[in-house]
């Protein structure tokens, strides 16, 4: 492959997604999984603009940018549930919140 | 063009290997430091997709806002509370890693089995400099075909902050602890060099109504207006 070619860049964004999801199968810390799930829509993000960038198009950045400005808002509001959550339990540990469960 | 595939995979392999840093490292804020090194990285590789624009808001939003509101969550949480990640999970850590590698396995498949074809758009290097640029390009395209979900967004990123605000609030029915005074004394008159010719008369009963639930110590004369309760006490068991 002499040319970027849109296989390249899915590979690195399959590469990247995957990492993600495996650090929030594995990983225990809430921040943790956190940084995770930023990574994977970093992810999706390289293959939308990797699909604009082949076909001429600029749909997909738009759809990235949509997806920037959801992350920024989920960024937000998941950092306050994990304050209030160390507040209230005094924890980060996925394995001890367990209110929904029982 | 031979170069470009050579940038390519440099600075995905960089993001790739850091990303990969970032889920086995045991210090959260190591992890933080390694998603920086592969958003920049990121970032770097949509400049190469023609999408300048869009690598400054991933250094702006992601490594400049997010991963900093991160870190400052990781300093307030108590760093002995964190959970290791080598710690005694063994089916679970197998279980994500073989979930993951069964993924990527499809994912290949997919990729080298599969060819999209698709009719190309007018945005190439030429369109987009006929424009004025990327960012001219993208504000064209976005504000004439877009300008219903920009304002949807801007709902949800009002509601994102209305409802941080309310997650972040101090409860209501915590007490806020009082703090513990050190001196309880009131000093009505200095009895020496006082232009007073007398003081008026110290009643426990009027001192009280304005001292509130505060330690009250009758002073007699001023060199027992430096007196604190402890020392009261220390006196009294002497």
């Amino acid at each position: 492959m002499n040319e970027l070619m849109p296989e390249h860049f899915m590979f690195l964004s399959a590469a990247l997604f995957i990492i993600g999801m495996v650090g929030v199968l594995t990983r225990r810390n809430v921040l943790v999984i956190f940084m995770c799930v930023e990574l994977m829509l970093t992810a999706v993000n390289i293959s939308f603009i990797g699909f604009a960038w082949e076909f001429s198009q600029l749909t997909g950045q738009i759809f990235a940018l949509f997806i920037i400005a959801i992350a920024a808002a989920e960024a937000v509001i998941g950092l306050g549930i994990i304050m209030a959550l160390t507040r209230q339990r005094d924890t980060v540990d996925i394995d001890e919140v367990r209110e929904l469960r029982q | 063009m031979a170069a470009e595939v050579l940038v390519f995979n440099l600075l995905s392999g960089i993001a790739i290997v850091s990303a990969a840093a970032m889920i086995m490292m045991r210090n959260p804020v190591h992890s933080a430091i390694a998603l920086v090194i592969t958003f920049v990285n990121v970032a770097a590789v949509f400049i190469m997709l023609r999408a300048e624009f869009l690598a400054v808001v991933q250094i702006i939003v992601y490594t400049g806002a997010i991963l900093v509101l991160i870190l400052f969550v990781l300093m307030l949480v108590n760093p002995d509370e964190l959970p290791d990640f080598h710690g005694a999970r063994p089916m679970q850590q197998i279980f994500g890693f073989g979930l993951g590698i069964i993924l990527l396995a499809e994912i290949a498949v997919a990729i080298l089995t599969r060819t999209v074809v698709a009719e190309p758009g007018p945005w190439t290097e030429d369109g987009m400099a006929a424009v004025g640029g990327n960012v001219q390009a993208i504000g064209q395209v976005l504000y004439s075909g877009y300008v219903l979900p920009i304002q949807a967004t801007a709902l949800v990123l009002l509601a994102a902050t209305i409802g941080a605000l309310f997650l972040g609030r101090p409860d209501e029915d915590e007490e806020p602890t009082p703090s513990r005074r050190t001196v309880a004394t009131i000093s009505l008159a200095h009895t020496r060099g006082s232009d007073q010719d007398e003081i008026p008369a110290l009643s426990s009963a009027n001192i009280k109504h304005e001292a509130g639930d505060r330690d009250l110590i009758m002073a007699r004369d001023a060199d027992e207006f430096t007196s604190t309760p402890e020392d009261d006490q220390k006196g009294q068991q002497e």
